[in-house]
């Protein structure tokens, strides 16, 4: 598999708004597209808990290419916390309940909208992986922080 | 992680909003272009669907399962 390419997050973006999917991206990858200049493998999404979005969500990710069985479908639509797609045209991870992050409803009202996507607050993304307390996130943990200063400064203007 | 001397802190941070506004210069999709790698990752990867009640199933999954050097245990 090829790593995940910007007409992947595109697909993203417009086959989820056309069926009605409620998420925003979190994680590294929505510390991307707000401009925050580091790798990542996966994208990983905050998706709104509740039995309409999980039936879109399915339908969503299935219309995007991954193959899943009925039995995964149900597990999405039942909305685990985390689950990691891996049978698709790229590796997704889906969050219905991010460390840090009390409600999708609070993160929803924060979010900021980049070019079209919808992406966590800088301070939801840091929060949540403060929570997360990985060894790999204490270590980006400094410099998303002085990328959220600096983000924060030019919004500001 | 130890901490820094400030002189050494202020330069990196320097060096960081270097990056920042370099960053900044580029358009989404060459900053998405730069940002997303793969790399075969051992146990993560090898499976196609992973589901987890809770995050405390996965993250205790990722104590248990994944080589430590990947960075997914807590601190």
């Amino acid at each position: 598999m090829a790593a995940f390419e910007y007409r992947q997050a595109e697909e993203i973006r417009d086959t989820f708004a056309r069926l009605g999917v409620r998420y925003l991206f979190i994680g590294k990858s929505g510390a991307i597209l707000l401009g925050f200049p580091d790798t990542t493998q996966d994208a990983d999404l905050f998706v709104e808990r509740s039995p309409g979005n999980g039936a879109a969500l399915v339908a969503a990710v299935r219309e995007l290419g991954f193959d899943l069985t009925d039995a995964q479908a149900a597990e999405i639509m039942r909305g685990k916390d985390f689950i990691q797609l891996k049978n698709g045209p790229f590796d997704l991870d889906l969050v219905f309940a991010p460390d840090g992050i009390e409600r999708f409803s609070d993160a929803w009202a924060r979010r900021v909208d980049v070019e079209g996507f919808p992406v966590c607050h800088p301070d939801d993304i840091i929060a949540s992986k403060a929570a997360t307390n990985r060894v790999k996130d204490r270590e980006s943990l400094p410099r998303l922080r002085a990328f959220r200063d600096y983000w924060a400064s030019r919004r500001r203007g | 992680m130890p901490a820094m001397e400030p002189a050494a802190a202020s330069k990196e941070l320097e060096a960081w909003i270097e990056e920042f506004e370099a960053a900044a210069r580029r358009p989404l999709p060459l900053r998405v272009r730069y940002a997303f790698i793969k790399t075969y990752r051992p146990v993560l990867d090898d499976q196609p669907f992973r589901a987890f009640d809770r995050m405390s199933d996965y993250r205790a999954w990722c104590e248990a399962a994944l080589p430590s050097w990947l960075g997914y245990g807590r601190v």
